[in-house]
């Protein structure tokens, strides 16, 4: 299905170094490839440290590339870029950051917040424009236009998400990286505020980079999934193939870790501990490769071998049991 | 249905109700003024002060006091006059009036005090931001810094007023100098610690230009911090300038001093204490408000403390 | 369950913060009996004052906050009246523990992993140096730290956030608690540290026979780790009883909205239900139920009166109105129907959220 759909970002080969002060650099991100498509909400699962953050972080030309190239819409937007490029990308990719209330300027009012964009590339005929744009973008996220005037510490946390989100909207971009956008907020206001991302995807056509390190949330909102786990994309494939056959042991560990609500079920499940140490290192390098159409693994031959026979009871099963 | 009964219905529903905030409008210099007022002793310490530095300013308008003009200089029933109501400080050792010389000593006192903040202030925020935000004019701003702030101050100071002279605009060059270097270094120091806040990273994603994310992101946080800056430049230049002249470093003798007055007056201590204490405690009195109402200010521009 | 034993009865507590000139009432009269080695979670949004709660049995509020009403008893005492550290020596630490959020708050950033574990070994037992580094490192091994002897030295910074917790469990269980209170020890670890951290607790207090009091705001966490639950809002406990209780058959709307806002059971294409609005603010006095302005279910009665706690079952209790025999009959969210039926379809072979063990 992936072929005759346009490709709006693509990551080729990233490889992401900080230096540590004079000890070797740390690689954040090894060899990171993958390519997301034009309306697809494409997630990026990991714990804290593995590079998930970093990568989202590149592409908003934030983070510098040691290795490799990223493209979005066919042209490089990595490394030096003309400013015209610059201001276009800008503009295209927006951001949605973790922590709403670290992420808002608490000295400015919610008009200013969400006029920031609009300033900046001048996105408006004349103020009243400006204000009507305002509104709606208030209004599309579920605020009022009496919340202008306030400033965020006002605003509890979800509403806040909310105001950032409408700041990112209001530019009207292609592709927004969403940072964990969830995560630092109460999970009864978690729902409404995916809720919230699904519909403003729906309505404007947009495309989602969604990080984030639990599997559950990622679930409900993505059509793609890359698991990464310390730097390394270990597992790419549609939701509802890496749900239903996950491959990798550090995806089936993080499957197995999601809490289910549900007291007889949750209390005698065991959990699946994964340690990158203790597994067989032996045979040759592993490379990240296509076992399915669309469903990529982390694997050296040998491992390869044992995911296609895992994968293929799996499909035997399902088939007897229809 | 009963009116009992009419209870147990379900009541309507609006789920943007749920969204007004309840808390009245929060406007930051309105907080800051109200959290200023709130403290009774601090606002009559502001009144207090501000009548003393109006009075300052206008006194020598009209006494015209001229520390060169001495008519009284061979009358010696009118020397070392205690305080009168004709001399309401008393004269000096060659007959001056000393009420008209506080004030108008406080009067330059409070002019080169207040300039040279602003200068310093202005000088150093602009300078500092750009230190702080710039990886690069970081690099080479932070050896100048290093040389700078090796130079002793009296040595320099020695050296420009016998190269400048002494006087007004030559003190208040050699006071501002170098010294906006310390005020960029910490407004430098300030700038680096929210420089990377998310707040900041979100704005460079809007694709706002960098002087606006110093004007409107990082300044308006350094409010607070830089007004407790200036409650204690403020006092600080206005010591230094009295030392200065002391040391006869800094006005010479055609302008009125309080630096010059108390370095004069200080052999006369036992006999005629009054010429002294009146000048020192006129100084005292001005640092010491102007700090109080500038700490003051410098908690109320906090918005930790508003409510 | 009545067969079973009190260890901490609180009752009728208030607490209240002074904040500048006003008052925030942050918790408006809760009562609970913690039943000696069961695990009771306390579950509830940030600002519905769960942690604030069992600061009560510590004496740990902030300096401006004050017990003003009720009574907590333990082993005979009344704890509310404790006030000076010598008080609550030989309570707070060693017999209530506390494990919280961050780690970091509970570690010293500039002395060893080691020295901090034997130091409190040596203030609670009395043993020699030697003994409390012997069982020091035992515990270390005991709470998962691979190589517990080498690491003995280490500093905090050369541990990663999971390891932290497990050093801070360390500390708390090294003076053999009665009681562990443990303050969203995995909220700011990642999902399969947190599986860890929660097996690790459960597994302890198998071998330690403590009492756990476990708060969070995830419901996904309480049904793996609670034997009871409490649910609070606005500072009060709205519904309490058995985990199966809580989770097959809630009663209080607020539960209801809790449960079917969580993402697992989101079906993809289909709106999440959430809940609207932000929780009250504890500085108003507040009139009839909390939960009532954010409530589809509300009633006009929620607006007038506060209801009182309804009895279900023995164990079980709601405060809500709805379960007043005068209101309509309103039938739980679609979402949380059949709950337990739903969850094993997906947790079953060929579920979204199968793992073969």
């Amino acid at each position: 299905m992936s072929n005759n759909k346009e490709v709006l970002l693509s990551v080729r080969g990233v490889d992401i170094s900080f230096d540590k002060g004079g000890k070797k650099p740390f690689r954040a991100v090894k060899n990171a490839n993958f390519d997301i498509y034009r309306g697809e909400t494409f997630s990026l699962v990991g714990e804290s440290g593995s590079g998930k953050t970093t990568i989202g972080r590149a592409i908003m030309r934030i983070n510098e590339l040691s290795k490799g190239e990223i493209y979005f819409k066919g042209k490089k937007i990595s490394g030096k870029i003309s400013k015209e490029d610059d201001r276009e990308v800008i503009r295209s990719i927006q951001m949605i950051f973790q922590d709403p209330a670290a992420s808002l300027n608490e000295r400015a009012n919610i008009e200013y917040c969400v006029s920031e964009g609009l300033y900046n590339f001048h996105l408006y005929k004349d103020e009243k424009d400006r204000i009507a744009k305002v509104d709606k973008a208030l209004e599309d996220v579920g605020l009022l236009p009496e919340h202008k005037s306030r400033y965020p510490h006002e605003f509890s946390g979800g509403q806040r998400q909310r105001v950032g989100i409408a700041r990112a909207m209001i530019m009207e971009p292609e592709l927004i990286v969403a940072d964990e956008p969830i995560s630092a907020l109460d999970v009864s206001i978690r729902a409404q505020v995916l809720n919230l991302m699904n519909k403003l995807k729906e309505e404007k056509g947009l495309t989602y980079l969604f990080i984030a390190h639990d599997l559950s949330v990622v679930r409900f909102i993505s059509d793609r999934i890359a698991v990464i786990h310390l730097g390394r994309i270990v597992e790419i494939a549609e939701t509802e193939e890496l749900f239903k056959h996950p491959l990798h042991p550090y995806t089936i560990s993080l499957l197995s870790a999601v809490p289910m609500p549900d007291p007889q079920i949750e209390k005698p499940k065991k959990h699946v501990v994964y340690d990158e140490s203790k597994r067989d290192h032996s045979g040759e390098k592993p490379i990240l490769q296509e076992i399915r159409p669309g469903h990529l693994v982390f694997a050296n031959d040998r491992e390869m071998k044992e995911y296609e026979a895992k994968l293929q009871e799996m499909e035997k099963l399902e088939a007897s049991d229809k | 249905m009963s009116e009992k009964n009419d209870l147990f219905t379900l009541a309507e529903f609006d789920e943007r109700e749920s969204e007004h905030i309840a808390a009245p409008r929060y406007s930051y210099w309105k907080s800051v003024w109200r959290t200023f007022v709130s403290n009774k002793f601090v606002v009559a310490v502001c009144i207090f002060m501000i009548i003393v530095v109006l009075f300052a300013m206008i006194q020598p308008m009209f006494s015209h006091y001229d520390p060169m003009y001495a008519p009284n200089i061979n009358d010696p029933s009118s020397k070392f006059l205690g305080p009168s109501s004709e001399h309401l400080f008393g004269t000096d050792n060659i007959g001056r009036d000393l009420f008209d010389a506080v004030w108008a000593g406080a009067r330059n006192s409070l002019i080169i005090g207040f300039g040279c903040t602003l200068i310093n202030m202005i000088l150093g925020i602009i300078v500092g931001a750009i230190w702080g935000f710039s990886k690069k004019v970081d690099v080479w701003m932070i050896e100048v810094y290093n040389v700078v702030s090796n130079v002793p101050f009296l040595l320099l100071a020695m050296i420009l007023s016998y190269v400048l002279g002494s006087g007004f605009k030559s003190l208040i060059f050699i006071m501002c100098v170098t010294n906006w270097i310390y005020v960029a270094y910490f407004i430098r120091t300030q700038v680096m610690i929210i420089r990377d806040r998310e707040y900041n990273l979100a704005s460079k994603c809007l694709g706002t230009s960098t002087w606006t994310i110093i004007t409107k992101n990082i300044l308006p946080y350094l409010i607070s911090v830089i007004m407790t800056y200036i409650s204690r430049e403020i006092p600080s230049n206005i010591s230094y300038e009295v030392f200065l002249s002391y040391l006869g470093l800094g006005l010479g003798q055609q302008n009125a001093s309080l630096g010059r007055m108390i370095s004069a007056y200080t052999s006369y201590m036992t006999g005629y204490p009054h010429l002294f204490w009146i000048p020192v405690s006129l100084l005292a009195i001005i640092s010491v408000s102007l700090y109080l109402v500038g700490q003051a200010l410098a908690d109320a521009s906090d918005p930790r403390t508003h409510r | 369950m009545a067969e079973k034993k009190i260890i901490l009865s609180a009752k009728d507590i208030e607490v209240k913060f002074r904040v500048r000139d006003n008052y925030l009432n942050a918790i408006r009269g809760v009562s609970l009996d913690l039943y000696d080695g069961e695990t009771f979670a306390i579950v509830g949004e940030s600002g519905s004052g769960k942690s604030v709660f069992t600061k009560t049995f510590t004496g740990m509020l902030e300096s401006n906050g004050q017990v003003t009403n009720g009574s907590v008893m333990y082993n005979g005492k009344d704890l509310t009246k404790l006030t000076t550290d010598k008080d609550w020596e030989g309570i707070r630490g060693a017999k209530i523990a506390t494990i919280f959020q961050d780690p970091m708050t509970s570690l010293n950033p500039i002395r060893t992993i080691g020295s901090q574990i034997t130091e409190v070994i040596v203030k609670h037992q009395k043993v020699s140096g030697e003994e409390a580094k012997k069982q020091a490192i035992d515990i270390m091994n005991r709470v998962g730290i691979i190589d517990a002897a080498k690491r003995f030295d280490e500093y905090p910074f050369q541990y990663s956030g999971g390891m932290r917790q497990r050093i801070v469990i360390a500390i708390a269980l090294s003076c053999h608690p009665e009681i562990l209170i443990c303050d969203e020890p995995t909220t700011a670890l990642d999902v399969t540290i947190q599986a860890q951290i929660i097996d690790l607790i459960k597994e302890l207090q198998k071998e330690f026979k403590f009492t756990t009091v476990y708060i969070t705001h995830d419901l996904g966490v309480v049904a793996n780790v609670a034997d009871r639950v409490g649910v609070m809002y606005g500072g009060q406990i709205v519904e309490i009883g058995n985990v199966e209780e809580i989770f097959y058959e809630p009663a209080h709307p607020y539960t209801w909205a809790l449960l079917s806002s969580l993402p697992q059971l989101g079906v993809k294409g289909q709106d999440l239900s959430y809940i609207a609005g932000t929780p009250p603010s504890l500085y108003n006095v507040i009139k009839g139920d909390a939960f009532a302005p954010r409530n589809k279910y509300a009633l006009k009665i929620d607006f007038e009166q506060e209801p009182p706690f309804f009895k279900i079952t023995d164990t079980h209790y709601a405060k809500t109105w709805l379960l007043d025999p005068r209101a309509p009959k309103i039938e739980k969210p679609e979402a949380i129907r059949n709950l337990h039926e739903k969850i094993a379809a997906m947790t079953s072979k060929g579920g979204a959220y199968y793992v073969e063990q």
